[in-house]
Formats: C-alpha cells, sequence, structure tokens
C-alpha cells in the first residue's frame, strides 16, 4: 500500500468542515449536562432517600452502558414507538443531531455529577462547621464555602471529562450527522485511504485537545491563586 | 524502496514455495446484506454471493473463508490483505478499478428511489430524467461511498444528502419519517422491505437508474491487483456459470425474477 503524505494535508480543510459541529455538539452538550449534573447532584446531596435513589440509578445506569447504545437507543430505539413518533418531542427526536446532544448530555452529567460530588466530599469539614459557627444558613454556607472550594477541587477532573466528551462527540458520526469523524469517514470511503485520512483527522482532535488542557490549567491557576505554593 | 522490493520478492519466494494443496480463499462480504450476503438463523452463510463464491470455489477448487466487513471499510480491507476477495455485491466502476481488479459481472447493478406513497412525489419527467427542482427539500438517504452517492453527487449536487454506513438503519431512518426518500438496490427493496409490512406504505419513485457511468457494467467479483491468473480462472468459472445456468437458478432461488445480466427485465 502506498502512502500518500500530501493526502494529509488536503484533506485536513475538508475535515475542517465539520469542526463547527463537533464544537457545537461539545459546547450544547457539556452546558446541557452541567446544569443537569448539578441537578443529579443536589439530589444525591438531599439525604432525602426519596431524591438519593432515583440520583444514584440514574448514574448507575449512564455510568454503566456504553454511550454508544445509549445513543442507539435514543435515535432507532425510541422512533419505533408510534407514540414517540405522535408526540411533541418528535420534531426534536427526528433530528440526529438532537439525538447526540441528549445522548451526550445525558452521559456526561452522569459523570460530571460524580466528579463534583468527590469535589464537595473534599471540603474540610471545619470550615463548613465554622461557617455554621459564625451562623451562616446552609445556603450560605452552600454557595460561599462549599461551592467555590468543591469546584477548585473537581477541575482538573472536569478537565478530563470534556476532553473525554470530545472525543465522544465522533459517535455522532454514527448517526449520519458530518462532524469532524464523519467526514473523515465519508472521505475514506471514496478514497480507500484510511491511514491519510484518520492521521488528518487526528491532528485535528489533538490541536483541540492542546487548547482544552492549556485553557483548563490557566483556570486552575487561576482558581488556585490563593493558595501558597511548595 | 530496494528494501521495500526486496521484502516483497522474499515474501513472493515464500508464498511460491508453499505447498498448493487445499488452497484457501478469504471472501470480505458485509454478511448483513440479504439476501445477498447474509448469515441465516442457524449461523450458515447464506445468499446470492454466497452462492456465486461457492459456485467459483467448486469449479477453481479452493476452499472459502467468509470474512465479514462493512461496506465503507471493503476496499481498504481487501488493499491491506485482510481477505483475497470482494464477493459482495460491488459493482464494477471506473474508480474502484484504479485500486482493484473485477472479474466479468455476474449481476446487474442498479439503483431506484423509494419513497412514501402519500407524499405523491413526482421526482423524474416522462424521459426518466430527474428533476432537480423536485428533490429540493427532501432529505435524500443514500450508503456512503457507494455508487448511488455518486450518481446523486454528480446527477443532484443540490440535494440534501444523508450518508447511511449500512441499508437497514437508513430504511430504518425512512420508516420513522426522518427520510424523505432513499436509493437502493431495488431487488433488496422488493424483498426486505416493499414486500413486508413495514414497507406497505412505501413505493418506487424513480425508474431504474443504471447510467454505465456511474453504475458500471454490474456487479463482479473484486480482488487485488497482480493475480492475473486467479482473475482468469475466476472469469472462466463465471462464464461457464453463466452458460450452465447457474447464476439464473441462484436468482430464482431468492427473487421471482432473474438478476443475471443477461436476462435482466427490472422489478415492477
Amino acid at each position: 500500500m502506498s502512502f500518500d503524505i500530501s493526502l494529509i494535508g488536503s484533506s485536513l480543510p475538508r475535515i475542517l468542515q465539520g469542526l463547527g459541529l463537533t464544537l457545537n455538539l461539545l459546547a450544547v452538550s457539556t452546558l446541557l449536562g452541567l446544569m443537569l449534573a448539578v441537578l443529579i447532584l443536589l439530589m444525591r446531596l438531599s439525604g432525602r432517600s426519596w431524591l438519593v435513589w432515583p440520583a444514584k440509578a440514574y448514574i448507575y445506569f449512564f455510568r454503566g452502558t456504553p454511550l454508544l447504545v445509549q445513543l442507539f437507543i435514543i435515535y432507532y430505539g425510541l422512533p419505533q414507538f408510534g407514540f414517540v413518533r405522535q408526540s411533541v418531542l418528535w420534531p426534536l427526536l427526528r433530528e440526529p443531531y438532537w439525538c447526540s446532544v441528549i445522548a451526550l448530555s445525558l452521559n456526561t452529567a452522569a459523570y460530571v455529577s460524580e466528579i463534583l460530588r468527590g469535589g464537595v466530599m473534599g471540603v474540610d469539614k471545619g470550615l463548613t462547621e465554622a461557617g455554621k459557627a459564625l451562623g451562616l444558613t446552609r445556603f450560605q454556607r452552600a454557595t460561599r464555602i462549599t461551592a467555590p472550594l468543591a469546584v477548585r477541587l473537581a477541575l482538573p477532573a472536569y478537565s478530563n471529562e470534556i476532553v473525554s466528551m470530545l472525543k465522544s462527540t465522533a459517535l455522532a458520526s454514527t448517526v449520519t450527522l458530518m462532524e469532524m469523524t464523519g467526514v473523515a469517514r465519508t472521505i475514506v470511503a471514496n478514497t480507500f485511504a484510511p491511514y491519510e485520512i484518520f492521521i488528518a483527522a487526528t491532528i485535528i482532535y489533538l490541536v483541540l485537545v492542546w487548547i482544552i488542557q492549556t485553557a483548563f490549567s490557566m483556570a486552575e491557576t487561576y482558581a488556585n491563586r490563593h493558595v501558597r505554593k511548595g | 524502496m530496494n528494501f521495500r522490493v526486496g521484502l516483497l520478492s522474499t515474501v513472493a519466494a515464500l508464498l511460491l514455495a508453499a505447498p498448493v494443496h487445499a488452497e484457501t480463499l478469504r471472501v470480505g462480504m458485509e454478511c448483513t446484506y440479504a439476501p445477498f450476503n447474509y448469515r441465516t438463523p442457524e449461523g450458515e452463510m447464506a445468499g446470492y454471493d454466497v452462492d456465486v463464491a461457492k459456485g467459483i470455489a467448486e469449479r477453481i477448487g479452493v476452499e472459502l473463508n467468509y470474512v465479514c466487513q462493512e461496506w465503507d471499510g471493503m476496499l481498504p480491507s481487501l488493499l491491506a490483505n485482510k481477505f483475497d476477495l470482494i464477493v459482495a455485491s460491488m459493482s464494477i466502476t471506473e474508480e474502484r478499478q484504479q485500486k482493484i481488479d473485477f472479474s466479468i459481472p455476474y449481476r446487474v447493478s442498479v439503483g431506484r428511489i423509494l419513497g412514501s406513497k402519500s407524499a405523491d412525489l413526482k421526482l423524474f419527467d416522462d424521459e426518466g430524467k430527474p428533476i432537480p427542482e423536485a428533490f429540493k427539500g427532501l432529505r435524500f438517504g443514500v450508503e456512503r461511498a457507494s455508487t448511488y452517492a455518486k450518481w446523486i453527487e454528480a446527477t443532484l449536487p443540490g440535494a440534501e444528502v444523508v450518508y447511511y454506513d449500512g441499508n437497514l438503519s437508513m430504511l430504518l431512518d425512512l420508516q420513522s419519517s426522518r427520510l424523505d426518500i432513499a436509493i437502493t438496490n431495488p431487488m433488496k427493496a422488493y424483498l426486505d422491505f416493499l414486500s413486508k409490512e413495514n414497507g406497505a406504505g412505501f413505493e418506487f419513485v424513480s425508474p431504474p437508474i443504471d447510467e454505465v457511468e456511474y453504475f458500471g457494467p454490474g456487479v463482479g467479483v473484486g480482488l487485488r491487483k497482480g493475480n492475473d491468473a486467479l482473475l482468469e480462472r475466476i472469469n472462466t468459472a463465471l462464464a461457464d456459470m453463466i452458460k450452465d445456468g447457474s447464476l439464473e437458478e441462484y436468482s430464482l432461488k431468492y427473487f421471482p425474477f432473474s438478476i443475471q445480466p443477461e436476462n435482466w427485465k427490472g422489478v415492477d
């Protein structure tokens, strides 16, 4: 087999046409996922069993099954039921874009809520007790003491999750979306040159991951600016 | 470069020196493309492509090993030596011929467009030419890198095309109205879809599309270039199968009509 380096260069701009959709999927699902994650976290920490158990079950289900399977259930499974196609949700579920966003958001919410819980657990109990002694309400303690510290503790793990999400967006290509991997697969199918094209896609993903990593490390430095080093 | 040539000739020498008894050929196919190549519930390989492959194997005296491969990786896998032959309903096209060799055709290559009966689509004029305006606003499903995709890209550049990895997922999306129309193999569509409950609300909304420029002379057996002796043996076997009526017999096993090139009359 011949290896054509110039094909990497010439396929880069074509794969980049899918960049917008990749970033769009990443941003929208990350945002929706984060909101859902906070909700699940609050349920999980509420101490009321009728809230804790659904949250636990949710986390167990979405961490326990492959994202690809979740996506296929939403994309191919749901429309099998007539009532889904009659429902008000159908205009959303009809679109491969929204099916992907829903699957990605539901999945990441489970992971992120656990990441955030790790942060909350990591906050020194003495600090909240001190807050209590000062007469802060439960809400004030949560928003002014626990949350800022928990976010700081959760940042490294959260950046990991964002990188993971970026790579997960590639799964959207299995439901006909033309994000970067979808474009790459189409070019491969036409040129029969998997190495060159997927290497080109790899390069773009690596650049994106580098940007995400750098941004998060800057955010971490900023968040820990009061912490003395060494 | 010299190293590579040296390596190749060493490998070739080793291969030539190897004993030739019980030669085994690995055949690549999707294994999910009924009734051409698929697995029966018992796990046996069956279908028109499989019958053709078996017929060839019998005539040239080789054993077969089936390798299941997704459509969009079929050609790269052959080139990467994952198998030796493609017998997977692959149409002979000029573009593919630049990469691999093909046998003589063993089946016709043709596409037709499926659409909902209730949509009352008129996409082709009386001479059978597509009307580009009529395709506007329709979501058009097609398998990635298929001859159908080439035809759409060349003939209907403005169409809203959705690319699929397989026929099955495309037909599911047609049923769930994610797609308005989809182009596929009419024989397959007839057997798996239109004649079944799922396809009851659908019909062909195009004449048979078989421009040789895109669809080529038909479906052939694909193999890596430089295997002229094997190609010759396969061609002789296929010619024999056309002459003695085997291909005709295989067609009628799966379809109420013949699909070998000499006897194609269309589906209607």
